[in-house]
């Protein structure tokens, strides 16, 4: 999927496209729509028409050598809720079963791309990259919280009990990256090398780690609020299960996908497809089950069980590369949905609510980055060109970090509103440059095949 | 009795699974057919459907409607696909009158008998009971290769002549399927009230679907306009391929006949129609396996009497495909050297029709329409399961 840059002569037939599907669109907007069968049309032609307009567009952003994935995202903040208005949030909404799918076969490929014989070379400079960046980045945002809250309206408000919780939860979550956006910019360039497996090692079981890390400092700040509590032990002991749960299946998953690589091989992309399927339904479905039955909240991590599952079969079968050019086949449209939608449910009304404290906290991150990051590749004596360029991989954050501050708002209601709109308007943010800083990182490196 | 139909479709499923996984394992004649036509995805849909274990629940499957869209409109395109006509040329014109007149008879006496049989197995009438007899017509008077897929390769001249033309009409026949359907989508049925039909296509509206037609071509000629990666051209065809799906049920037609009209200009218009067709075919198995999941889980069937119509569904075909198969024998010159029996070739039907069901459910909201599809795809399953050994028969006979 290595793309050439766009030529300046192909610019104007990507512009004359995106002005053919616009004035399709806007005709199509302008129907009276009556039956249920139309709007469940409606949903389906603008799932069509950000598919189209998000290649289009990244064909031209690419033209400025940018990520294809930015013009996915970029296509999708336009058709979005905040801009046009095209893709409304309820239609958003009502794509997130195939935004799951899409995830899914993400997962797949991000595990597929994790060499344990790559990750072994570096486990050094891994695991300090794992602690320097979350202790970094952490104690970053916690102190530029603390230290700067009463000038923000958004953390005025509280009084320092309550801000030192914010501001812990919201660095921990600065920490999440995207795995994702990773894949997708790695595949784009086709880049392969010591720096890309390393950094993607890094993003993936940075999310695991902080997921972990932010359920034991949400029973410790509950403590902390309810005065002096034990240590609700069966919320972390839930947890780590959780995660070892979701391990193991990703595992089965995994050896189960080798058995039918090895056995039938047929029809494998339809069998990948329902794996992600499964993984999504059965998981949210047992989650459910799980609350409803024994008022335990487990949540199985579908992003966690395929990455493990993609993760196993590169590593543990002789099946990794069939895997990979398999997915490989739908790589295209499976990134071009999944971002345009992803740039579709940016929310920007929490952006324009808190941009001050957003933007400075994004650059508070990207320090907690740099200096983590570069820390752990001084210590383990990796190139200088690896040291200057980690954190910039690094940068793209998305979906754990969403699902993390929800968790909060349940838990800390009047904290949590605010927390969970802080972190929407630093997502827009990071999620726009991420891209754009992963390739120049990987064309930095030399690692990048195209630039 | 849930839990044993459930048991029974495990152990169906097992019994695929196993079978898919050692080959070697020699499973009886009958099982081979059903093997090869891949209808057990049709009881997978069943199982997963809201009638079982409902992990294809109604909020999914409308979750999923893009993914049925995609489905519908590829599979016409597919066989929009069929119809380039350089390709067609190469065949005496003869020929195409003959698919033509034996898929035209089929679809009258299919449309004859279940008009005239429907209300005795359904409370319908009017406009309800035309629509659903001219779409399970439509789907009779379509032919697969199912059946010749099985039979050993011919020997002798007179059964090589006759799978050549056996193998011609199940390419083309379709066609007059989908200009029956036409008409039934053009004169579109809006809510679940047949009361409340409307002309859809007035003066106005035949204009303005030429230019959003000719507006969906161009778009297509601009993403055309310059050679594409493989995968790049999977995203542009499956956006395009939603994109006038979703417009399709917009405008209240079908996304199956929309993107088989699509098609037929595409393959006839375009230098990139290699490339496309092989994008279309990569991912066609699993297209067809989603489709076949899909009506498997809308699949119902509530009274035994359901039976007897399928076997009255699959009689009034047989009878339709022998009449057809008889006409052309009688068409004189090339046609006259084939056998009375032809018809007997003809039986397979395969995923068209399987398609053209499926628009159906998802297009009419009648009370009924799940179980018309219920019925039709017994008589289908049949179909499919008796082709090959009606196929050796007529080739047995004619040495």
């Amino acid at each position: 999927m290595v793309q050439k840059t766009t030529d300046r002569h192909h610019l104007l037939t990507y512009i004359l496209i995106l002005v053919f599907i616009s004035l399709l669109g806007l005709w199509v907007k302008g129907m009276d729509i009556e039956t249920s069968r139309q709007q469940a049309g409606l949903i389906i032609f603008s799932l069509g028409f950000v598919m189209l307009s998000a290649y289009a567009m990244a064909q031209i952003v690419n033209w400025a050598t940018l990520p294809l994935i930015s013009g996915y995202i970029l296509a999708g903040i336009i058709a979005g809720p905040f801009v046009s208005g095209f893709l409304t949030i309820e239609m958003v909404g009502r794509l997130s079963l195939i935004d799951d799918l899409a995830l899914g076969f993400i997962a797949l490929m991000a595990g597929g791309e994790l060499r344990l014989s790559l990750i072994s070379l570096r486990a050094r400079s891994i695991i300090l990259s794992l602690v320097f960046i979350t202790v970094a980045v952490t104690g970053l945002v916690v102190a530029t919280i603390l230290g700067m809250g009463n000038f923000f309206d958004v953390t005025a408000q509280f009084d320092f009990e309550d801000l030192l919780i914010f501001a812990i939860l919201a660095g921990l979550i600065c920490v999440t990256l995207s795995p994702a956006s990773a894949i997708a910019v790695i595949r784009e360039c086709g880049a392969k090398g010591p720096f890309t497996g390393m950094t993607l090692a890094v993003i993936i079981v940075l999310d695991v780690l902080i997921i972990t890390l932010f359920t034991v400092t949400m029973s410790l700040s509950k403590i902390l609020i309810t005065g002096g509590h034990l240590l609700q032990m069966t919320e972390i002991s839930g947890l780590i299960f959780e995660i070892l749960i979701s391990l193991i299946i990703g595992v089965v998953v995994g050896q189960a996908i080798a058995v039918y690589m090895k056995r039938i091989r047929r029809d494998l992309l339809m069998f990948l497809l329902f794996v992600a399927f499964a993984v999504a339904r059965l998981s949210m479905g047992f989650n459910h089950w799980m609350e409803a039955q024994f008022d335990i909240s487990l949540h199985l991590e579908p992003l966690l069980i395929c990455m493990t599952a993609g993760f196993f079969v590169q590593n543990f079968s002789r099946f990794g590369a069939d895997l990979l050019e398999s997915l490989e086949k739908m790589a295209f449209p499976i990134y071009a949905l999944f971002f345009s939608v992803a740039g579709a449910s940016l929310d920007f009304d929490s952006l324009i609510l808190c941009w001050p404290l957003a933007i400075l906290l994004v650059t508070v991150r990207m320090a907690g980055l740099m200096g983590g990051s570069w820390l752990a590749g001084v210590i383990s004596a990796d190139p200088v060109a690896f040291n200057r360029n980690a954190w910039l991989t690094y940068v793209p954050q998305a979906g754990v970090s969403i699902g993390l501050a929800q968790i909060a708002t349940r838990q800390f209601p009047e904290i949590g509103i605010h927390l969970n709109t802080l972190v929407l308007g630093i997502i827009a943010i990071n999620q726009i440059v991420g891209p754009i800083t992963y390739k120049l990182a990987l064309n930095n490196v030399g690692e990048s095949v195209k630039r | 009795m849930k839990i044993i139909f459930t048991f029974l479709l495990v152990i169906l499923l097992v019994f695929s699974g196993y079978h898919l996984s050692f080959r070697k394992f020699r499973i009886p004649l009958f099982a081979r057919k059903f093997y090869l036509t891949g209808l057990e995805f049709l009881f997978l849909g069943l199982l997963l459907g809201p009638n079982f274990l409902n992990i294809l629940d109604v909020e999914t499957l409308q979750a999923l409607s893009p993914v049925t869209a995609l489905v519908l409109g590829w599979i016409g395109m597919l066989f929009g696909f069929q119809f380039e006509i350089p390709n067609l040329r190469r065949f005496p014109g003869v020929y195409f009158l003959a698919a033509f007149i034996e898929s035209a008879v089929t679809l009258v006496i299919v449309f004859s008998g279940v008009y005239l049989c429907l209300p005795l197995v359904f409370d319908i009438s009017g406009a309800m009971r035309m629509v659903a007899s001219i779409t399970v017509a439509a789907a009779a008077a379509c032919t697969a290769q199912t059946g010749l897929a099985l039979i050993p390769t011919a020997k002798n001249n007179a059964s090589q002549s006759i799978i050549k033309i056996l193998r011609y009409f199940s390419s083309t026949d379709g066609l007059v399927a989908m200009l029956a359907l036409t008409p039934v989508y053009v004169l579109s049925l809006r809510n679940a009230d047949i009361v409340d039909r409307r002309l859809m296509f007035g003066g106005d509206d035949i204009l303005i679907t030429l230019i959003l037609f000719t507006a969906i071509l161009t778009l297509y000629s601009l993403f055309l306009s310059q050679r594409r990666e493989e995968s790049e051209l999977a995203l542009i065809i499956i956006g395009m391929v939603i994109f006038i799906s979703g417009f399709s049920w917009v405008m209240d037609f079908s996304p199956l006949l929309a993107n088989f009209f699509v098609g037929m200009c595409l393959v006839n218009l375009t230098s990139e129609k290699e490339k496309i067709f092989n994008t279309l075919v990569s991912i066609e198995k699993p297209v067809y396996l989603l489709l076949l999941i899909f009506l498997g889980s809308g699949w119902q069937l509530h009274h035994i009497s359901g039976f007897a119509a399928a076997g009255a569904y699959f009689a009034f075909r047989f009878l339709g495909k022998m009449a057809g198969g008889f006409s052309v024998s009688r068409m004189g010159g090339k046609m006259g050297t084939l056998p009375s029996g032809l018809g007997l070739g003809l039986m397979g039907q395969g995923g068209l029709p399987l398609a053209i069901l499926y628009d159906f459910y998802q297009s009419m909201a009648f009370d009924f329409s799940g179980e018309i599809i219920g019925i039709a795809l017994i008589a289908i399953i049949f179909s499919d399961i008796t082709s090959p050994v009606l196929v050796g028969r007529l080739l047995r006979k004619e040495g």
